[in-house]
């Protein structure tokens, strides 16, 4: 074998290496390279900044804990903005595996900022049903969570004062790892309720929600890691995000070597073969 | 009987079709009510359906514990977790003061089944997921060759789109940023688009065939 | 630190090191974590279903506040458990067929309006006013999504990979052309979507390994370390027997 068809052919477990070292490095020793802000990231973020204090903000945190290092940065971020801008903040789940991990974080964010639960914030949890419990949501919340997370009748919740419906919700963003999230959220609330609505995604999913930003379906999109990046350093704290940064560099960079690589031998052994006249590859 | 069986179902599903269907464009509050009532309902019947897909899992690893298949002692683990986190799930938290019921945190304090989630199930799925960025770099290496004109194309948008979504990729090759961001609020927006609206006709279209009966493969159980 | 802490800690990060042993070779540990993630899953999800449906959503509200309309949705439900009784199976069929009459009675008005209506009139909008606005206030700013000639881009976009996937008429003549070009933006999104996801797996990865580091901090009794050397001797010990001892004889 020449030596393009060994390299092409290298144990995988080397490559395994150099993503393994590429990504402890720089968590290691980072160096903080600048974040530039996208428009669409911004479009959150300034939406969140008009609103004005006491509007209702609802968050739905629609991931489990496979996507919680890409999503749980962004609701950190999006909790410590709505909380210092003294919003009346209402967390909950589409996905059932995501419900401890959604508690977890608005608590943490809540005690943060010294915020009481039932009169700065409320978590209603989990309810099956995706684009049912939307609907259900939008004709009564009440209907859909008779209680909150720890068994409190929502009713009778300072925070929920003059909410019926997601009519009254001012702003709703959902995080979303999958379809159940941002496209359900649209489909079956903004559609027919009519609130604001902003995106927040994993980097799987973003590019198909392009389009729903560029028809001001959603009005603003924050991206993966990098997204939560950005939003980190508007709100100017930073956090997970921005730490994950360089070592995000970093991997990218081998990745685009990797495949630069490839085809660099792919092509030394095409052109070796045309030369002696052997079948193509 | 025959009609109960099978034409019952199908009964069931063009009424329940049309009727929601027509909802959507009858403002009145009785078709309001009418709608906040029967989401609630779809809600409970498909927590319902959530646990079904259970138990064929429980059914596939007990017969392997019982004919002791090889492997069958991770079966033993399978089972393991699934009884001790229902039973933690349900237990009495003695330095709460209270009955667990499913809550992974009481006043601040960590429940045993809150730890089984933060300190297992958090860890054990992250980490399943996270492996696969050595695959698609292994994957990326062996297979992404550009083969032909189209496939070129293809590696140069990667490569472009993933050079611009890092700060070292935008200090090596400023223009990536704002190529990146054109590639994707107009190529890729429209690209998506096309495809969310092909999707959608054929959801749309599949919807009515179900609504006609014209599509019975999610009727399934039970003979003829 | 209290005790729970630290043992979920070093449970967490063994959990984690056992995973990635996969990376070397398919071997006893990884399998065990595999099970166990498989089995705490399911577990809570039961956990919460009975918590949410039967408890708060069912039971409460029939006892508490009297609603006894629910026993129909719990009827219902009930029914799609009569699968597991061959000889009353059909009766599941009734439960099915209300979710999936009402699913999509509920989603074809909701998609039609969401995904058909409203993309097209935003792919058509921009050149409606553009039809009448007229030449002066062409705007050609390629870095502006909303500019007259971006909006022409995402036309062009839009209908030629609608082209390329219209089968049911052969691409020939000017419908070649079309489908074509609905090729070569396809090439570009789907670049930019394997970009995407390469950035959304290195991401999940620098999570973990974050979380492991912060493990192997003395606080924690430096878990990352000890569990690190522990799985590869684990590795090693059992590739030996292995190697020593094969499966199957011979």
């Amino acid at each position: 074998m020449t030596f393009a068809e060994r390299m092409l052919h290298i144990d995988r477990r080397i490559i395994f290496l150099v993503i393994g070292v590429c990504t402890l490095l720089p968590l290691l020793y980072p160096v903080g390279l600048a974040i530039k802000v996208s428009p669409e990231v911004r479009g959150v973020h300034d939406y969140i900044e008009s609103l004005p204090e006491g509007s209702v903000f609802l968050l739905s945190m629609d991931f489990d804990p496979a996507s919680k290092p890409e999503l749980q940065p962004q609701a950190v971020a999006l909790l410590r903005h709505a909380f210092k801008k003294n919003l009346r903040v209402i967390g909950m789940t589409l996905w059932v595996t995501g419900t401890g991990l959604a508690d977890l974080v608005v608590s943490q964010a809540a005690q943060e900022m010294g915020k009481v639960n039932g009169k700065d914030y409320v978590f209603l949890g989990w309810s099956p049903g995706v684009g049912s419990l939307i609907i259900t949501m939008g004709q009564d919340l009440y209907k859909a969570f008779p209680s909150d997370y720890n068994n409190q009748p929502t009713r009778e919740l300072a925070v929920l004062k003059g909410i019926q419906t997601l009519r009254d919700v001012n702003y709703v963003v959902s995080l979303a790892a999958g379809t159940a999230g941002i496209e359900s959220w649209y489909v079956y609330g903004k559609d027919k309720y009519k609130f604001e609505l902003g995106g927040g995604c994993t980097g799987v999913i973003a590019p198909g929600l392009y389009p729903l930003l560029r028809s001001g379906q959603i009005n603003g999109l924050i991206g993966g890691l990098r997204g939560a990046a950005e939003y980190e350093t508007l709100i100017g704290q930073k956090g997970r995000a921005v730490a994950g940064m360089d070592a995000q560099s970093a991997t990218h960079v081998a990745i685009i070597m990797l495949v630069i690589l490839c085809n660099v031998f792919y092509l030394l052994i095409r052109t070796s073969r045309g030369q002696s006249g052997q079948p193509r590859g | 009987m025959i009609f109960l069986r099978r034409q019952l179902p199908l009964l069931i599903t063009f009424v329940a079709g049309v009727v929601f269907a027509a909802q959507y464009y009858v403002p009145h509050p009785t078709s309001e009510l009418m709608l906040t009532e029967v989401t609630k309902w779809l809600q409970i019947i498909s927590g319902f359906a959530l646990v079904l897909g259970v138990t064929s899992l429980f059914h596939i690893h007990a017969v392997k514990i019982r004919r002791k298949e090889p492997g069958w002692a991770y079966s033993l683990i399978l089972y393991g977790g699934i009884l001790g986190t229902i039973a933690a799930g349900f237990s009495y938290s003695f330095t709460a003061g209270q009955w667990v019921n499913g809550k992974e945190t009481i006043n601040g304090i960590v429940t045993a089944f809150g730890w089984i989630y933060s300190d297992m199930m958090v860890p054990l799925q992250g980490t399943m997921f996270a492996i696969l960025a050595f695959f698609i770099a292994s994957a990326a290496y062996r297979s992404f060759r550009a083969r032909s004109r189209e496939a070129a194309l293809l590696l140069i948008a990667a490569i472009i789109v993933m050079m611009g979504r890092v700060p070292l990729g935008e200090m090596l090759l400023p223009v990536s940023g704002d190529v990146t961001q054109w590639i994707l609020n107009v190529l890729n927006a429209a690209v998506r688009r096309a495809i969310l609206i092909g999707i959608s006709l054929g959801a749309v279209a599949l919807s009515l065939k179900i609504i006609f009966g014209m599509e019975r493969a999610y009727l399934g159980g039970g003979k003829e | 630190m209290p005790f729970e802490t630290l043992l979920g800690a070093w449970v967490a990060t063994g959990l984690t090191l056992f995973i990635f042993t996969f990376l070397y070779q398919d071997n006893p540990l990884f399998k065990l974590a595999e099970h166990l993630y498989v089995g705490v899953s399911v577990g809570y999800t039961i956990v919460k279903v009975y918590d949410t449906v039967i408890v708060r959503l069912l039971y409460e509200p029939m006892v508490n506040q009297g609603d006894w309309s629910l026993l129909v949705p719990l009827g219902i439900g009930m029914l799609m458990l009569a699968r597991y009784f061959p000889k009353i199976a059909w009766l599941s069929r009734i439960a099915f067929a209300f979710i999936v009459g009402v699913g999509s009675g509920l989603a074809i008005p909701r998609i039609i309006s969401s995904y058909i209506l409203k993309q097209v009139e935003d792919t058509v909008r921009p050149l409606a006013s553009l039809a009448s606005g007229g030449g002066p206030t062409f705007t050609y700013n390629l870095l502006d999504p909303a500019s007259n000639l971006n909006a022409l881009v995402l036309l062009i976009g839009v209908v030629s990979v609608l082209f390329y996937f219209f089968f049911s008429i052969e691409h020939t003549g000017p419908v070649r052309v079309a489908a074509r070009t609905g090729i070569l933006f396809l090439m570009i999104a789907f670049g930019a979507a394997f970009g995407y996801t390469v950035m959304a797996r290195m991401s999940l990865l620098i999570g973990r390994f974050t979380d492991l580091i912060e493990f192997a901090d003395p606080r924690y009794g430096r878990a990352t370390l000890w569990l690190l050397l522990a799985t590869v001797a684990t590795l090693i010990a059992s590739g030996a027997r292995r190697r020593d001892h094969p499966p199957g004889g011979g």
